[in-house]
């Protein structure tokens, strides 16, 4: 019996020297010390020996029982000390995606233009969307009966009130409030009775800009209107700028960005009119200024490459997502 | 309109290519929007765009001028006959009975015509503006119309009653047949050609059929006059009405053109039609003047509003090549005269755009302003705003944009409606009202996003919504966050299953944006909403402060939206939370003991409000309860019917001191007995 143990101890030094895995270890375990293990089988013949000699093998029994536990808790810990846990870890799963939402990009836009010229000192505004026809036309210079009205079609109020058809209204409620110096920017809703195309909506965005100063002159617009673009649209933009009319300025402007072989409108300005000023009760002598009106779905539009106004109100979750 | 270069060539000498010229025209404020080569007649056509301050331009004479101005060529003035040695028609005169509306009236009888072929250039000319041959004398009206930019209006002479051409207001009941065979009642206000008996063409926009020039039109009378622009505008669009002749009335045509239109016409007769007789010309009224004729100009004055120095004699010549007459007034400064037909030149900042379009925009520099720094503040509802979209599209939500103006598509008119702003001239599918909620925007987006086969649709709006109010007499106009959800609040994976959105992952949405604005007071209490489920809707108040509402969206309006499953809406005002927020935070300390917990378990009747366990717990809590948490909520078998269970934990905690265990018992275990007695609820500990 004696020479069984030892012999038992002799092929578990040799087993224990081939266990390398969790795994192996594991059959190694059970092998000795299961319920049918090598080591159980032992003791299931303790009775069989002679009673004198039963106190000596149990304890020779035991002893190996204890060295058997032992190298394998030792054994264990060496294979995870090697890095090898027994749970098989897949870093290929899937993660659990986090719901993320969007900012729409008419606002992003919104921001980004709003911040570029906060950046030059113009502080954000805003104005009514339901408007009267003082500040929608009159103080701007816009005669009723007038053809230059004709490029300001206006959705009206059954209380005789309109909707504003340009952000310009802003710049004549934040005057009346104001005394000079001012440099604002206004974005908002504006209306327009216009038939709904792949550029045209009844109602877009535009933002306002305005400055008002003892000194500020034409090449002053010149200056910020193209710093701002190249802002906007990098640093080797190219730009004209065109004369045009607009009832509220003069000299008017129309300021085109090169876009691939030609040119595209970007945005109208000019020099304040002196009879906007006069609207408005400063004294148009002693005052000068410049405003710039710009069409948020427009730049927009240009930026990203949309073909389609509709699909800024659609909103289809497949064009928001695309502008996390 | 389309302007034949050919044609220009008579006035002015044009460089090759034709190009370059539609480039400067275009740099210069006349946008050539397209330069068209035409083959077949041998010319280019330009399609140009003028603006309404221009109606100078709506000539081939105009445009020329304006090549001559810009490109510092010569303008060939057309050389046109003395009117002289003709005798007045017998019999014929005019009176203007509406010297507002028509100021100067002229007209010429034309008799005997012999030959009605119109000559190959003329065809030619109006063809490439567009403009089909119809007859020698209607022919010759177009072409001068095209020429000179003054519409002539030809009557068969022989067709008109009597001998007075009357120019005066249509009379009540009074009806005209037009030319394109409109039959228009007239108004008052309209003014009319009338002969003897009727009215025969509408002043400055269309003739009457029955005085129509055919064919056989032996003898012509030729009228050339001035309208006022306002009132040929108003007839045009009384009548929806639009001629070239009124497009050139209503932008005021240059009285001098009344003349020189005229006699152009009548040598172009002359030499083609060949008639028997021309008449002395008829005429009444004056030609208007320019209010202003005279412009005092300084050359500081261009220069603080350009920004840079132009020499004086650029500023001269800028001037003179545009037709002005310019003298030196003293050094530096001009006395400018302005011709007639540039009405819109009335204040030195007029001149100096002109100087600046001809001096070119491109060769005025680039300055950014001398500023004083102003003290901007940032505008808080914006920055609000811009918080809560954060807020949001972190929190899963997409933001939307929809439309302002709305139909009345799933809103009650009495309810919903009552405050809201019409609009009287709606474009579109009976988009009448100025939404007085976000709902159906949100919705729609909802809708548009199923049918694409979405399942899980959280958006968010933030916009104005409009409505009256009796104390204001303009309509108000709030700005709102509005939030939807449809779908699944989680999405299942293989680590989690999926769970539908509820009331209350809104109601989590608000709070967390309620925080965000800084409001910390603030309840809920139920409320209704036409188109919100009445059982599941609450409104949520800070102090006496209306902040907005939330619920599920109700059966019946879901059906009308086709929408088949839970829809759960709130719309928060941002300028009330405004309204509620503290300005700059506070800092406040927190406690440093350790706190102790106690959890309550508690079966009370199902009406029973959270709310208002919370606060009779807190007000026995002795100032030491920290926190308050529902862990658990039961209604079901275990519990009696028309009661619930709720289960809370209570987080003790003294800024002080370490609480003492039998202190936090005797403080609970009171809680736990006034509670039975208050509410006949029944606890485990």
């Amino acid at each position: 019996m004696k020479a069984q143990i030892c012999q038992l101890e002799g092929q578990a030094k040799v087993d224990l020297a081939g266990v390398n895995t969790p795994a192996s270890l594991e059959a190694f375990r059970i092998a000795y010390l299961g319920k049918k293990g090598k080591l159980q089988e032992l003791f299931k013949q303790l009775g069989t020996v002679p009673p004198e000699q039963r106190k000596d093998v149990g304890a020779g029994l035991n002893h190996l029982k204890d060295w058997l536990e032992q190298s394998i808790a030792e054994m264990k810990a060496k294979l995870s000390q090697a890095g090898d846990t027994e749970e098989i870890f897949d870093e290929t799963l899937p993660g659990i995606a986090p719901s993320v939402g969007s900012i729409h990009l008419l606002q992003q836009t919104n921001k980004e233009i709003s911040d570029l010229f906060r950046r030059m000192g113009f502080e954000v505004v805003e104005g009514p969307e339901i408007e009267t026809e003082v500040h929608n036309f009159t103080a701007l210079n816009i005669p009723l009966n007038h053809p230059s009205r004709d490029a300001f079609d206006t959705f009206y109020t059954t209380k005789g009130q309109l909707l504003r058809s340009q952000t310009s209204t802003v710049q004549i409620r934040m005057m009346e409030r104001q005394k000079p110096p001012l440099r604002l920017i206004a974005p908002g809703r504006v209306y327009r009775p216009d038939t709904v195309d792949a550029s045209h909506s009844f109602m877009f965005h535009q933002i306002e800009g305005l400055m008002v100063d003892e000194k500020v002159t034409f090449s002053d617009l010149k200056g910020v209107l193209h710093l701002f673009l190249r802002e906007l649209f990098g640093k080797n933009t190219k730009i004209r700028f065109r004369p045009h009319f607009f009832p509220f300025t003069e000299p008017s402007v129309e300021v085109d960005i090169q876009w691939g072989k030609g040119w595209l409108e970007i945005l109208g300005a000019g020099s304040v009119d002196p009879n906007v000023f006069e609207a408005v009760g400063y004294d148009k002598t002693k005052v000068k200024g410049f405003a710039f009106g710009l069409g948020v779905e427009r730049i927009a539009m240009l930026r990203h490459g949309i073909n389609d106004i509709r699909y800024f109100y659609e909103n289809d979750l497949r064009f928001l997502r695309q502008f996390t | 309109m389309k302007i034949s270069t050919n044609w220009l060539k008579d006035f002015v000498e044009l460089a090759p290519p034709v190009s370059r010229t539609a480039d400067r025209l275009t740099m210069a404020g006349l946008e050539v929007k397209k330069c068209e080569i035409l083959d077949h007649l041998k010319d280019t056509l330009f399609e140009i765009e003028i603006t309404s301050n221009r109606p100078d331009w709506l000539s081939h004479l105009g445009v020329a001028r304006e090549i001559a101005a810009v490109e510092n060529l010569s303008f060939k003035v057309p050389k046109l006959d003395a009117e002289t040695g003709r005798k007045p028609p017998h019999g014929w005169d005019i009176k203007i009975k509406d010297k507002d509306g028509c100021p100067y009236y002229t007209g010429v009888l034309i008799e005997g015509i012999t030959e009605a072929k119109t000559p190959d250039f003329i065809i030619q000319r109006l063809l490439a503006c567009g403009i089909r041959s119809i007859n020698l004398l209607v022919d010759i009206t177009n072409y001068v119309l095209l020429e000179y930019g003054q519409p002539l209006h030809a009557f068969d002479a022989d067709l008109l009653k009597g001998s007075e051409i009357q120019v005066r207001k249509a009379k009540a009941g009074e009806k005209i047949v037009t030319i394109n065979e409109d039959v228009l009642e007239l108004k008052a206000d309209d003014l009319v050609i009338a002969d003897r008996e009727r009215a025969v063409a509408l002043a400055g926009v269309m003739g009457g059929k029955d005085s129509e020039i055919s064919e056989r039109t032996r003898n012509v009378f030729l009228e050339s006059a001035f309208f006022d622009p306002a009132r040929v505008r108003k007839t045009a669009r009384t009548h929806q009405l639009s001629s070239d002749s009124s497009y050139r009335f209503e932008r005021r045509v240059d009285p001098e053109g009344v003349d020189l239109g005229r006699k152009r016409a009548v040598a172009l007769i002359e030499k083609y039609a060949k008639p028997r007789h021309i008449s002395a010309v008829v005429k009444a009224g004056e030609k208007p003047q320019l209010d202003v004729k005279t412009i005092h100009l300084r050359s500081d004055e261009v220069r603080e509003t350009l920004g840079c120095e132009i020499k004086p004699n650029q500023i001269v010549s800028c001037l003179t090549r545009l037709g002005l007459e310019v003298k030196q007034h003293a050094e530096g400064s001009w006395k400018v005269n302005i011709p007639s037909f540039r009405a819109d030149l009335t204040r030195p900042v007029d001149l100096i755009e002109e100087i600046a379009r001809i001096y070119g925009y491109e060769n005025i520099p680039e300055t950014l302003p001398e500023r004083a720094p102003i003290v901007l503040g940032e505008n808080p509802r914006l920055a609000l705003e811009w918080d809560l979209r954060e807020l949001l599209s972190g929190l899963g939500l997409h933001e939307a944009v929809t439309f302002s103006l709305i139909s009345d598509e799933g809103l009650d008119p009495k309810k919903d409606l009552a405050n809201a702003v019409q609009i009287v001239n709606p474009l579109h599918f009976g988009l009448h009202w100025m939404r007085p909620t976000l709902a159906p925007g949100l919705l729609s987006v909802i809708r548009r996003n199923i049918n694409a086969g979405a399942e899980t649709i959280p958006v968010f709006e933030i916009a104005n919504i409009y409505y009256t109010h009796p104390s204001q007499k303009h309509p108000v106009e709030e700005r709102v966050c509005a939030i939807a959800l449809y779908g699944k609040r989680r999405q299942a994976s293989w680590l989690d299953s999926a769970r539908e959105m509820s009331f209350f992952d809104l109601k989590g949405i608000i709070e967390a944006m309620i925080q965000k604005a800084g409001v910390k007071d603030w309840r809920s209490a139920s409320c209704s909403k036409s188109f919100l489920k009445s059982t599941t809707t609450a409104e949520l108040f800070s102090g006496q402060t209306r902040l907005g509402f939330l619920g599920e969206g109700s059966p019946e309006v879901l059906k009308k939206w086709d929408i088949k499953a839970p829809v759960f809406y709130a719309e928060i005002s941002i300028d009330r939370l405004l309204e509620r927020a503290q300005g700059i935070r506070r800092f406040a300390e927190w406690a440093r003991y350790p706190s102790s917990e106690r959890d309550l378990s508690l079966t009370v009747k199902e009406d029973t409000k959270f709310d208002s366990l919370v606060a009779e717990v807190r007000s026995l809590g002795e100032g030491l309860i920290q926190d308050i948490q529902l862990f658990d909520l039961y209604k079901g078998k275990r519990v009696p019917e028309g009661y619930k269970n709720i289960a809370f934990r209570i987080v003790y905690q003294s800024p002080a001191q370490t609480l003492v265990s039998e202190e936090v018992q005797k403080i609970h275990d009171n809680i736990a007995s006034t509670l039975v007695e208050k509410y006949r609820v029944s606890f485990q500990k």
